[in-house]
């Protein structure tokens, strides 16, 4: 970390050094083209009536300037994407620290418990106990394991989402029940709205991840008081999934940041939170492959959060995005056929 | 015998894992320690206020206080009171840091069981070794400073400091093999009771916080001096 602090500080030195080199030498060369000029116009035909000066090489002049220019303006760049690379680097660093914290931990916990069955005589009341925790914990690392092989498949767009017509008013309150119950929420600390009838086109599996994402998400920053609200309803041809939650909330210069890859908002609040910064990124995708949109609103911290999205409400109209979603889907359930029959 | 001493023992868990807190809970009850458990490190500093413990085992990705923190801040307390911590932490650094904040030992995740039990146990067993060995000669001297078993602290004319319990019982071990080389491994063996095959980089670690607080220039030691291929050799003068 130090040393890309300092490789941060050497650069960012290096960079200004380099702008006042290039400000610098052109100031030097205009001063010396200028202060010869008129030295040449007074003296130059006395004392060498051959040589004549009608008029400054203006294009060189000016070519020289511009060439000048240029190389700050690309300096500019090359110092810019570099700032970006050593942003990305510094995010994948935290990305691998995070995710082998990740598999680490479950992974350790079943080794205890496998061990602790081996070597020590345990009754059957704790032998179950210890089985369900080793469970939920090879849970944990299928989910993260399925978080990022679904990410880079989408990031090679190699994903095969299977698409369906859903009617919106039956299967939204479905899959955010499912959620709840994965999650074990008590039944008091939720509540599903919804007034939406409209068919919508949807890969019910990946709709599954938003909402478990989301849940996961308010349960992490919601340490104490978890309340979740969502409220499903259509308006002007689309379906709104509105997701809230009164939790720790996010201030209003992380709103931007929270949907990026390997992103993870600190807030000393609530340091507990665990995860890769994959959970939003991939949920943003998936909306997006649904011809939708994820946003963010919080009215500050430890105000709750509100995550909106906004689906397309489906009409039968031949080369609309959803058909041919639906198309590329129906191929993929052939293709997937043809598979599972090899 | 050695192990009724410690029967008894309180250890304070710090574990923000439930599945891993139950795991261990499980196994030290079982030994016969006495457990108490902090999920956080807020709770882990409330619960060190108000009880005493013969062991902390901390891990360091902890909510509100991290582990270092905690080491830290338990270290200015109390200097006695062995730390172990157990992280999914591997890097170098990472140990460096925790070692030179004051912990006793660090073990990675995922362990051995046997091990870790054999750990907590050894450094139970130090620590009573430890209170009954310190009542024998109480002080030592080293240079211009004079070091205080009773009170694990280190006084010369220009300062004071405070030693863990692991730093005095290294510093009595070499006092008491004064003279003669010391390998890393019999370090091992006899101050941290692990397996010379372990590793040695911890030894390393400790002999230079020793120099630090001993030798007027640490890069040039004269009382704990390096024995390439060898060890130590701590010499009294």
């Amino acid at each position: 970390m130090l040393k890309k602090k300092r490789s941060l500080w050497l650069l960012t030195t290096a960079f200004i050094f380099a702008q006042f080199a290039w400000l610098g030498l052109l100031g030097l060369w205009i001063y010396w083209y200028v202060s010869n000029y008129i030295i040449f116009e007074q003296v130059g035909t006395k004392l060498s009536p051959q040589i004549v000066i009608n008029s400054p090489d203006v294009l060189i002049f000016s070519g020289g300037i511009v060439l000048i220019v240029a190389i700050a303006v690309v300096m500019s760049f090359i110092f810019r994407y570099f700032i970006v690379q050593m942003k990305m680097t510094n995010l994948y660093d935290n990305f691998i620290a995070n995710v082998t914290h990740e598999l680490k931990s479950p992974l350790a916990s079943i080794q205890l418990y496998l061990e602790t069955l081996i070597s020590k005589n345990v009754d059957e009341t704790r032998r179950k106990e210890f089985i369900a925790l080793m469970l939920k914990d090879s849970n944990r690392l299928k989910k993260l394991i399925d978080t990022i092989l679904e990410v880079s498949r989408l990031e090679r767009k190699v994903i095969s989402h299977h698409y369906n017509i859903y009617n919106a008013g039956a299967i939204l309150p479905a899959v955010a029940r499912n959620s709840m119950e994965h999650f074990r929420m008590p039944e008091n600390s939720f509540t599903i709205e919804c007034t939406a009838v409209s068919e919508c086109v949807l890969d019910n599996a990946a709709m599954q991840i938003v909402f478990d994402n989301l849940t996961d998400n308010a349960i992490k920053y919601s340490p104490d008081n978890l309340q979740i609200k969502i409220s499903i309803y259509e308006k002007s041809d689309k379906i709104f999934i509105e997701f809230s939650d009164k939790g720790i909330g996010i201030s209003g210069k992380d709103l931007n940041r929270i949907f990026s890859r390997f992103e993870r908002l600190s807030n000393p609040n609530n340091p507990s939170v665990r995860g890769t910064g994959l959970g939003l990124y991939l949920t943003r995708e998936i909306i997006k492959s649904h011809g939708g949109k994820i946003t963010v609103k919080s009215e500050g911290e430890n105000k709750g959060t509100s995550f909106m999205i906004e689906i397309p409400v489906y009409k039968d109209q031949s080369g609309s995005y959803l058909n041919t979603l639906l198309k590329r889907s129906s191929k993929n359930e052939i293709r997937d056929d043809k598979d599972g029959r090899e | 015998m050695e192990e009724n001493k410690i029967k008894g023992s309180k250890i304070l868990l710090v574990e923000d894992e439930e599945t891993m807190a139950i795991g261990l809970e499980y196994n030290l009850t079982d030994e016969g320690y006495v457990v108490e458990w902090a999920k956080n490190g807020r709770d882990a500093l409330n619960f060190y206020d108000k009880g005493r413990y013969d062991l902390i085992i901390l891990d360091i990705m902890l909510p509100y206080f991290s582990g270092f923190e905690i080491a830290k801040e338990i270290r200015s307390r109390s200097p006695k009171v062995p730390i172990l911590f157990l992280t999914a932490r591997t890097s170098s650094e990472d140990r460096v840091r925790g070692l030179e904040l004051g912990a006793d030992d660090y073990i990675t995740k995922p362990f051995d069981l046997r091990e870790f039990l054999l750990r907590v146990r050894r450094m139970l067993l130090r620590g009573r070794w430890y209170s009954d060995v310190s009542k024998d000669s109480p002080k030592a001297k080293i240079g211009d400073c004079v070091v205080d078993f009773d009170n694990l602290t280190v006084k010369s004319k220009s300062r004071s400091i405070t030693l863990t319990s692991r730093e005095a019982v290294l510093l009595r071990y070499f006092l008491e093999n004064s003279g003669r080389v010391i390998s890393r491994g019999e370090l091992l063996e006899n101050v941290w009771h692990l397996s010379s095959e372990v590793e040695t980089r911890t030894v390393d670690i400790f002999v230079s916080r020793l120099r630090k607080y001993f030798e007027p220039d640490p890069d040039s030691p004269i009382y704990f001096k390096s024995i390439r291929g060898e060890g130590y050799l701590f010499d009294k003068r």
